[in-house]
């Protein structure tokens, strides 16, 4: 029979993979999502259009069919071209490409994903901002970049924390889909005793802890916003 | 010497030509106020003269700085901002920075600056303590000492109008410009803003105002424009423009307003 | 200005980098100058050779003390001791990308079981058989005179492995569903959503019956034999160095007696 606590031994197991995979992916989506939401507002317009075309494909396509690119990609992209022989230089440098490390290739993908997602939010926040905030700024002698981090940035930070929550909570969610290349996470953990006992409950008791994070993140969304409450855009 | 100095100024927007050859002087201490219908050009001559608009051509100098001149314009990040602080605009909308309350927003740009400062790091604490107590003359001056620490939601249009002045006076320019400043306020609010405007006229401030107040333009003002169709169809002393227009158009924008 | 500069050469960086990605292909073949490095001599150059595989007894399971046993376990083990290498077991969580873990080099070898099939063939290089199985209908015991053929599950609701040998045996037929691994299946037979499974004899007789996390399912008829084999990368010589490492071990009577210990029958 399976013991209750070597389940849960294996359950804490599964969900420090996906805690591991939430922050990580957080620490460098959210930067990444700067510079990608000033590239798409740009004004060199080849840029801006690049920027758009890149967040089009990143978020019209699904997270699970990017980690499998991402993953598998230089793997199978080697062995063809060590299959095809060409000599050309670019064909031969790509056969010694190799698969990376399977949560190495999780991280990335979920950055990309990620921060294309946070972009569009940054954007909608920087871009809701008046422009009066901006010209007043410019007239009482500010630089632009005193501008944007003394005046522009808390009133963005106040726009975007509802959506950000939103997006942050689903990420929480999300970290399950690493399982498809084979990632340890909490949902796989859940299911090895299905496969090893028959037993679906460990399965189903994986929810209690992406319940219970989350409640944890909705409590600490909710403080800031109401810390940020003590004025109106 | 005039310390504002404007020369056929020319401004389009797309294919409207907003601005189309604007030209007026002004001395120290004097008011001048601009008046005239809406999309006559008024506030583009603001915006022109405070560098949030470029003009096509023409000439600009504050105090003796060349501001603008369509010959030779060359855009440089740190000049700009020098110019900058010789003018204060106070907008129609006020723009205030809602995160910080009354005193904050009269301050913050002025602490901003004495980062440049060369004895900043040595006296910082003398120096922001005297940017504080400047901030709160000024705030008394017009009425809000018992707001410092209230934020910009809290405050009624009137209320934050006048913290908008304050924050421009801070920086003390040498020009102060107003965009219509009362056009944003509920009727029995305009007259709080109006004894403050006066306060500063009486103080000899040098002003540019565009106002569709007219009686408060004619007792106020030691200079008049009438702009129509982004030209100056009339300007004069108060008495001239007001009481003895030469131009039809003029007098035809004033007696809309005599009832 | 500067940022405008700064923008101009990341796009053209970026440009160049997916132009030099995609275009240059078609060149003649030219096999020297280039040393080619066979599949063995690569795996022998890391000296572990990485084993796919999916938990399912009596081929891979996890023993009491967590370590993995099963036929295959000992059995790739042996092979691998033979070659000179170190065995990694490495647990797929999803069948279905076998190939892609083998051709993008992340595994080297799919050893878990793998029913030999005329598709998978396409797509990897097979050793020889060296286990029968076959594929049987799974039911509750109480319906084993009901679902007793291929015929009689028709019109029954079933549930398969994606991708595996059970599939293809009920191509066609109404109510398929089709799960993520053989263990499912089970469990959607023992939960009601499913009324049989389709799925191979040996796991079916290690996880069904008397004694086992599923007492109350039972296999029923046959339906195909089948054989085992081990997947390679397509035309690798790890295949033949495999082929003669299981000739030696069938003929000291090592597979027999690992046969014999998970009741399995070898090809003969």
């Amino acid at each position: 029979m399976v013991v209750v606590s070597e389940v849960f031994k294996s359950l804490f197991e599964g969900f420090g993979v996906s805690l591991e995979i939430f922050a990580l992916t957080l620490l460098f989506a959210i930067p990444l999502g700067l510079v990608i939401s000033f590239g798409s507002m740009s004004k060199f317009k080849p840029l801006k259009y690049f920027v758009k075309f890149i967040v089009w494909i990143i978020r019209g396509t699904p997270l699970m069919l990017q980690l499998i690119i991402i993953f598998y990609g230089p793997g199978l992209l080697a062995t063809w071209a060590a299959n095809s022989g060409s000599a050309n230089p670019a064909i031969l440098w790509m056969s010694s490409w190799q698969v990376m490390d399977r949560f190495l290739a999780v991280i990335v993908s979920f950055v990309i994903n990620y921060a294309c997602y946070f972009s569009e939010i940054f954007r909608g926040g920087i871009e809701g901002i008046p422009k009066g905030q901006y010209e007043a700024g410019q007239v009482l002698g500010m630089t632009k970049t005193q501008t944007f981090f003394k005046v522009v940035l808390m009133q963005v930070v106040k726009r975007i924390i509802p959506p950000m929550s939103n997006e942050i909570i689903t990420l929480v969610k999300d970290t399950s889909l690493a399982r498809v290349i084979s990632v340890y996470e909490l949902i796989w953990a859940g299911q090895t005793f299905i496969k090893s006992s028959g037993i679906l409950w460990p399965l189903l008791a994986t929810g209690i802890f992406y319940l219970a994070f989350n409640g944890i993140l909705t409590i600490v969304f909710g403080k800031i916003e109401k810390k940020l409450d003590y004025y109106k855009n | 010497m005039s310390i504002l100095e404007v020369k056929d100024l020319k401004k389009s927007f797309g294919k409207t030509e907003v601005l189309k050859g604007v030209s007026f002087e002004l001395n120290e201490g004097e008011v001048l106020s601009i008046i005239g219908s809406s999309g006559s050009g008024k506030t583009t001559i603001l915006r022109c003269i405070n560098q949030l608009e470029t003009a096509d051509s023409g000439y600009i100098s504050v105090d003796g700085v060349v501001f603008f001149d369509g010959n030779q314009h060359k855009e440089n990040a740190a000049e700009k901002r020098k110019r900058q602080l010789l003018v204060g605009l106070v907008f129609q909308e006020f723009h205030l920075f809602p995160q910080y309350n009354v005193l904050d927003n009269v301050t913050l740009a002025a602490k901003l600056l004495a980062k440049e400062r060369a004895d900043y790091k040595e006296n910082k604490k003398e120096i922001f303590a005297d940017i504080e107590s400047k901030a709160k003359e000024i705030l008394a001056k017009v009425g809000l000492s018992e707001k410092l620490g209230n934020y910009p939601c809290e405050l009624s249009g009137g209320q934050k109008q006048r913290v908008s002045i304050a924050r421009a006076l801070m920086l003390e320019p040498k020009i102060l410009f107003f965009d219509e400043p009362t056009s944003a306020l509920d009727p029995e609010l305009t007259g709080e803003i109006l004894k403050v405007i006066k306060s500063l006229a009486e103080d000899k401030v040098t002003m540019v105002i565009v106002t569709h107040e007219m009686s408060f333009a004619k007792a106020v003002s030691s200079k008049v424009i009438f702009m129509d169709n982004g030209v100056i169809e009339e300007a004069g002393t108060p008495e001239e423009v007001f009481d003895n227009p030469k131009s039809e158009r003029t007098k035809a924008f004033i007696s809309k307003f005599d009832d | 200005m500067k940022k405008k500069i700064l923008a101009i050469v990341m796009s053209v960086v970026l440009v160049f980098g997916i132009v030099c990605a995609f275009t240059a292909c078609g060149d003649d073949k030219q096999d020297d100058g280039q040393k080619i490095v066979s599949d063995m001599e690569y795996i022998k150059e890391k000296g572990t050779m990485v084993i796919g595989i999916t938990e399912y007894a009596p081929m891979n399971f996890k023993a009491e003390d967590g370590s993995w046993t099963g036929f295959d376990t000992e059995f790739a083990e042996a092979v691998c001791e033979k070659l000179g290498v170190k065995a990694e077991f490495f647990v797929l969580s999803d069948w279905d990308q076998k190939v892609n873990e083998l051709n993008s080099k992340a595994i080297d070898v799919v050893w878990n079981g793998m029913t030999i099939t005329d598709e998978l063939k396409q797509s990897m290089s097979i050793t020889d058989p060296y286990v029968v199985n076959a594929q049987v209908i799974v039911c509750k015991a109480e319906n084993a005179e009901k679902y007793n053929s291929l015929d009689a599950i028709k019109d029954a609701k079933i549930a398969v492995e994606t991708g595996s040998a059970g599939e293809d045996c009920v191509e066609g037929f109404a109510n398929v569903t089709a799960v993520a691994a053989q263990s499912d299946a089970l469990l959607e037979v023992e939960s009601g959503a499913a009324d049989v499974c389709v799925i191979d004899i040996t796991m079916a007789n290690a996880m069904t019956g008397k004694g086992t996390s599923y007492a109350d399912l039972t296999k029923t008829a046959s339906l195909n034999e089948e054989q085992y084999g081990i997947g390679c990368r397509k035309d690798s010589d790890t295949c033949d160095e495999i082929n003669k490492v299981i000739d030696e071990l069938m003929a000291d009577g090592t597979l027999d007696k690992l046969a014999d210990k998970y009741e399995l029958t070898l090809v003969k």
